[in-house]
């Protein structure tokens, strides 16, 4: 009789809690972020992860969305591409809305399978490989990021104004490095300036003077750095200094990760490289108001991805009136003239004409380095 | 010309790291027939608590002298290459296994090193601040950055330490007696578990200080450990793995034939990586012993 009754008030207790449970999985918008908290790409995932967490947070102090608060969902997938669609399929038995994928390109790419056949609206605000959008015929996935692709026309209109006729490549032996390096050489190819030569910094290597001596040999008029390994970008800047060198540097996006700052502190002053931050926008002062307000420091261009992009889904939610999946990813698909932190100066977001590719062409900036910290815009768009 | 001098300054401390890297794999090795492939990591490890010693990692806003930092390098080095020898080699030595056994764990020692590494300081490389500044220095028609010139100083001084170690003194003649011949060594009254220890200790010790030396000039960063490892290898089968010079001098080869090839030959500078593998095959298929002998019992 006892063990009946126990058995009764266990059922109830239990009955009672999955209740409890379940209301509250009502009262909240689940959205799924992947990072990278240990593995090769935590250096640009989890500042961009920062940002959504900050923009959530303000979207709940101002009531939140659909009067529920967001809930954020964050898994770590170490920037491996199994481990990312396997986090992505957590994420959705979880019961997210949307997913947001902040690690490397290669391990957004593998989650959006899971996305596809779960019917998840997913989104990754930083990534920026070209291909996210066309290898995969996935309407549920969308691109914030700015394309590798308007970078580089960016620092090639940029290279080209600076009236640049001859420079050289220094890359490190990274698959991305060597993917950066060859849309350098076709970029630069199609603005009519020579590739003098091409360096190599291989991973492990002690000593890059070597092959910055060959550059200055070579008297380019500026030099391409195309490396994404922070040990041997440290090399090169040391190799430069200790070189005494001077002609100019121009660096992929990379550089606007803010870790080379600490790691190769006083060595590149005057670098300048592409982003797509220009702190005196008035969205991106906003937002940096209330970073350092929060974080107590100055935020890089990476969280203000995160920020903008947590913003798009919460607007695209609200637009869509309801937490069905085909609703919400409709609303996002419909997004135009977004205008947040990120992108240059009357730049907007909008997926257009059915691409599903939503940075502004003219959105990227050319930045440069002063004083160890990422400085004014130099030049902005294509134009 | 010109660059030529400022190269030789290059590769000559990048040789003195690789030589340092083949001395700590001689240290262990000759006393016990031990190819330890661990000490890339021990690198890596030397480097980060010289930086942690250094910045602000283990202590907030502290930045120690530079020569605490070469001590706790030294001293915390040693004392987890005793620690691995007891609790690895040790048991495996005692219950007779075959050599390749300790091999195969300190492999195993190696994963463990270098993920506790990532646990503890994460996977952003780390900079470390060179002990006089990063500026360049010129001595007569050499030129080269100061953290260079300081490389080469601290190797050359060690390595004529080690030297007059191994020539000079009594336990130098015991680790040397232990290489010759273990048992004749241990029936003279030598204490084999006793040098096979402190050749872990020192190994590490050495090892230590070279990832120290070198992370100015690469960051201190959790893969920094293989490539050092390979290295100083390749280093080891150039000299020879018999006598402490040998180390060296294969080190100094291997940098000056990376460095070398890489600004004056005719080749893509990717190419240059395939330098200290083929210098490998070549010496193990033409010359297995190395450019300089081991000594033959007196």
């Amino acid at each position: 009789m006892a063990r009946r009754r126990f058995a009764s008030a266990l059922t109830f207790a239990m009955a009672l809690l999955a209740g409890t449970a379940a209301a509250q999985a009502q009262d909240v918008v689940k959205i799924g972020v992947i990072t990278d908290r240990v593995g090769s790409g935590k250096f640009y995932a989890e500042p961009v992860t920062r940002g959504i967490e900050l923009g959530a947070k303000m979207i709940n102090e101002k009531g939140g969305v659909l009067g529920k608060k967001i809930q954020l969902i964050i898994e770590d997938d170490q920037n491996k591409p199994d481990v990312s669609a396997a986090k992505a399929r957590k994420l959705v038995d979880d019961g997210v809305v949307v997913i947001m994928s902040n690690t490397g390109s290669p391990a957004t790419q593998q989650a959006q399978t899971v996305s596809l056949e779960t019917k998840t609206p997913h989104l990754t605000p930083a990534n920026s490989a070209d291909t996210l959008t066309t290898q995969l015929d996935n309407p549920w996935f969308f691109q914030t990021g700015p394309l590798a692709s308007i970078q580089l026309a960016t620092l090639m209109t940029y290279t080209k104004a600076r009236g640049f006729k001859k420079v050289a490549i220094v890359r490190d032996n990274s698959a991305l490095s060597q993917s950066f390096a060859e849309s350098f050489r076709k970029g630069l190819d199609g603005v009519g300036i020579e590739t003098a030569l091409e360096e190599v910094i291989p991973q492990g290597a002690t000593s890059a003077v070597a092959n910055l001596q060959k550059v200055r040999a070579a008297k380019v008029d500026a030099i391409l750095q195309a490396g994404i390994l922070g040990p041997e970008m440290l090399q090169f800047f040391r190799a430069y200094q200790q070189l005494g060198m001077k002609e100019p540097i121009l660096g992929s996006y990379n550089l606007s990760i803010p870790a080379y700052l600490t790691m190769a502190k006083d060595l590149m002053e005057g670098v300048v490289f592409v982003d797509a931050y220009d702190e005196t926008k008035p969205e991106a002062k906003a937002f940096r108001d209330i970073y350092v307000k929060d974080y107590k420091e100055e935020p890089s261009s990476l969280p203000a991805y995160g920020w903008d992009g947590i913003h798009l889904v919460a607007q695209a939610i609200e637009k869509a009136g309801s937490l069905d999946k085909e609703k919400v990813r409709t609303a996002i698909a419909a997004t135009t003239g977004f205008s947040g932190a990120i992108g240059a100066k009357g730049s907007s977001w909008g997926f257009r004409n059915g691409s599903r590719s939503g940075f502004d062409p003219q959105g990227a900036v050319v930045r440069i380095i002063k004083n160890n910290q990422h400085g004014p815009v130099v030049h902005s768009g294509q134009k | 010309m010109d660059d030529f001098l400022e190269l030789t300054v290059s590769a000559m401390a990048s040789g003195c790291i690789y030589g340092l890297m083949a001395l700590a794999y001689l240290i262990v090795l000759r006393p016990t027939s031990i190819i330890n492939f661990a000490i890339g990591e021990w690198a890596a490890t030397g480097a980060f608590v010289g930086v942690g010693m250094l910045s602000t990692l283990a202590w907030p806003h502290f930045e120690g002298p530079y020569i605490l930092a070469v001590v706790a390098v030294v001293v915390v080095l040693g004392l987890l290459g005793w620690v691995v020898e007891r609790l690895t080699v040790r048991p495996l030595l005692r219950r007779g296994a075959a050599v390749t056994s300790p091999i195969l764990a300190l492999l195993g020692v190696l994963v463990i090193f270098r993920e506790s590494l990532t646990l503890i300081y994460g996977a952003d490389p780390l900079p470390s601040p060179p002990p006089f500044g990063f500026r360049r220095i010129e001595i007569g028609p050499f030129a080269g950055a100061s953290q260079q010139f300081f490389i080469i100083a601290v190797t050359l001084s060690l390595f004529v330490a080690v030297w007059l170690f191994f020539e000079r003194t009594v336990w130098g003649r015991a680790f040397e007696a232990v290489a010759l011949n273990r048992r004749a060594a241990a029936l003279m009254g030598i204490n084999l578990g006793r040098v096979t220890a402190l050749a872990f200790a020192a190994g590490a010790s050495v090892a230590g200080l070279a990832g120290l030396l070198m992370s100015p000039l690469t960051s201190a960063h959790y893969m920094m450990g293989l490539p050092l490892a390979i290295q100083g290898f390749t280093a080891l089968v150039i000299g020879g793995v018999g006598r402490v010079e040998g180390a060296l001098l294969g080190g100094l080869i291997l940098a000056f034939v990376e460095q070398l090839g890489a600004r004056y030959l005719p080749i893509p500078s990717g190419l240059t990586l395939a330098f200290p593998f083929a210098l490998l095959i070549l010496f193990l298929l033409l010359r297995p012993t190395g450019l300089i002998a081991p000594r033959e019992a007196r």
